[in-house]
């Protein structure tokens, strides 16, 4: 029996595009720096206080940039306090959570830098603790945002978090490698950030790149072996359409060629450093874009 | 015992707890006693794709061009001599158990008691959660430019089993108008009722069943090739994969995450972004006018 050929059907658009992608690689790199941050304040490592609130800026700032993808990205941009406002605020929707995270979490950001600034110990350690839970959650909250669709098969995944969570480490270690370079430019010679310690930081990211990978292969393997949606999400998907940034931008650019340079003999060159840093904060946006935009492509043509 | 059994006798021993009524939407009333459910079955065997039931949605409720409340799928089936057209009709399935309301973060869309799944727009943002929760791409952003200025835009929109006419008595316009007889509306939980008779008495189907959202639009004699999501995709006539991709080139929309096959991926990525940008000084001059207004009345 020959199959039988759609001849007509209604357009769908995919709902969710770019500024998405962007707003989830922006929240993680944000959250990965502060990580980092946290390693001399909160976990009380001291060579990592110099740093601390250089990577927390850079965790606000960029965390700053959110809310002008997020409110435009509406349909209506000024009903955006809409999802705070009580009788409104929906408690199981996974984007009302994400939106009292959004807003409390720079605020606890920014509570933190100032006690660090002024070298309060105790309460830039409190605060801090706040601060890295909220981090997470928030990154936790824009892995389960789509993960909690049972009909998008790519992302209805539990491993969605986890993959989340790794993206945001890596990608902010590499982000921040690369501010502090550019920092140190400016900064008298005895407060430039050594670069044995940006070495350390580099292999934190290289353990954090060998989880990625194991993780990326697991959802690889669910796809590969998984039912008709997820074996046609593996498919026409990952393997064709978002080949780019699943394979070449995330896997090999992102993940495997910074695996090798920093398990390689000349892993502490600076060159080598920054260079793997670059491709793993760009190469991890490579995952947003095929989670986000790859996960509702099949969808459209129902 | 079937699923609809079972929760009829969990309610009535009183287990609600086993019910996912979480979200603002009643527990699911398929089978419970005492509750209406209205639903809606297509018999296939009898549809004959004259589309009369696409127009009267569109005329009822002034939806315009490039978004559908319902519409009917077709396809081609067999080889010459031995071949036949399938066609079926598509709306919201306004299901038991709807993922869209409890992923909708403003309470925009909820589940009435007797069934419906109706969307609020004055709390809609416009977010196009619930689109994404949508397995049954039943839902659609109102584009910015309709024939009645009146109506509204931006916000998300779907099917509501026409409840303003139901409401009256009357059924709603794509029963109404359907010359096959092919679309039956009504109360499933009355046994008296002519649906309840036929899920009764006909082998019916859902789509994707497994998701476990208790879809209220019931399929009679529904084929596989042209209920499966992938072969929706895979089985496409290259007409069909061409009109597609010219529908997306013309029709940006508003940030949307489309790619046109056959394109860089990347291209459409960065495309994406610049649409994005480019709309942003229309929206502030809409939130501008709306400041304004609020001000200085």
């Amino acid at each position: 029996m020959d199959e039988s050929v759609i001849i007509s059907n209604a357009f769908h658009h995919a709902p969710w595009g770019t500024p998405i992608t962007i707003y989830f690689w922006l929240v993680g790199a944000s959250a990965g720096s502060f990580v980092i941050s946290s390693f001399g304040w909160v976990f009380g490592i001291k060579r990592y206080k110099p740093l601390a609130l250089t990577a927390s800026v850079m965790a606000i700032f960029l965390l700053m940039i959110v809310p002008v993808l997020l409110i435009w990205d509406l349909g209506q941009p000024w009903r955006f306090f809409y999802l705070m406002l009580p009788g409104y605020w929906h408690s199981t929707a996974p984007m009302a959570w994400g939106s009292i995270l959004i807003l409390s979490y720079p605020v606890s950001m920014m509570v933190y830098s100032v006690f660090v600034i002024k070298g309060n110990v105790t309460w830039a350690r409190i605060t801090g603790i706040l601060a890295i839970v909220l981090a997470l959650s928030t990154h936790w909250y824009t892995g389960v945002v789509m993960e909690l669709n049972p009909g998008r098969f790519i992302n209805h995944t539990a491993l969605a978090p986890l993959l989340f969570l790794t993206g945001a480490f890596i990608s902010g270690i590499g982000g921040l490698l690369l501010v502090l370079w550019v920092q140190n430019f400016f900064r008298a010679a005895e407060k430039r950030i050594s670069w044995t310690l940006m070495s350390e930081m580099a292999q934190y990211m290289m353990y954090g790149i060998v989880f990625d990978i194991f993780l990326l292969w697991l959802e690889f393997m669910q796809t590969l072996y998984g039912n008709e949606g997820e074996y046609m999400g593996h498919d026409v998907v990952l393997m064709n359409l978002f080949s780019f940034p699943y394979i070449w931008l995330e896997a090999v650019i992102g993940l495997f060629i910074p695996l090798l340079l920093l398990v390689s003999p000349i892993k502490h060159n600076k060159v080598v450093i920054l260079a793997a840093s670059a491709m793993v904060a760009f190469g991890v946006y490579g995952m947003r874009i095929w989670w986000v935009m790859g996960g509702q492509f099949i969808q459209t043509f129902y | 015992m079937n699923r609809v059994r079972f929760m009829a006798e969990t309610h009535n021993n009183e287990s609600k707890h086993h019910h996912r009524d979480y979200g603002i939407q009643t527990p699911g009333t398929k089978g419970v006693p005492g509750t209406k459910r209205y639903a809606m079955a297509i018999d296939l065997r009898k549809c004959i794709g004259c589309m009369s039931c696409v127009v009267a949605c569109k005329a009822e409720f002034g939806t315009p061009l490039g978004v559908w409340r319902t519409w009917v799928k077709t396809a081609d089936k067999g080889a010459y001599p031995n071949t036949t057209r399938v066609f079926m009709p598509r709306l919201c399935n306004h299901c038991d158990y709807p993922i869209c309301v409890r992923n909708c973060p403003t309470q925009a869309t909820y589940k009435h008691e007797d069934g419906f799944v109706l969307q609020r727009y004055n709390r809609c943002i416009g977010c196009r959660t619930c689109i994404v929760a949508c397995p049954y791409n039943a839902r659609h952003l109102v584009p910015e430019k309709r024939t009645d200025g009146n109506l509204p835009t931006l916000v998300v929109d779907k099917c509501t089993f026409c409840i303003h006419r139901v409401k009256k008595g009357l059924l709603p316009s794509c029963v109404q108008t359907c010359v096959g007889g092919a679309r039956i509306f009504g109360d499933m939980n009355d046994p008296e009722s002519e649906i309840a008779k036929l899920l009764a008495k006909e082998k019916v189907t859902v789509l994707k069943p497994s998701l476990g959202t208790e879809p209220a639009v019931f399929y009679i004699g529904g084929d596989f090739e042209i209920m499966s999501e992938n072969k929706s995709y895979s089985n496409r006539t290259t007409q069909l994969k061409e009109e597609f991709n010219t529908f997306k080139r013309q029709h940006p929309g508003d940030a949307f995450g489309d790619i046109v096959e056959g394109e860089s991926t990347m291209y459409w990525v960065k495309k994406n972004m610049v649409d994005f940008v480019a709309e942003i000084p229309h929206k502030a001059s809409g939130v501008g006018k709306i400041i304004k207004k609020l001000i200085f009345g």
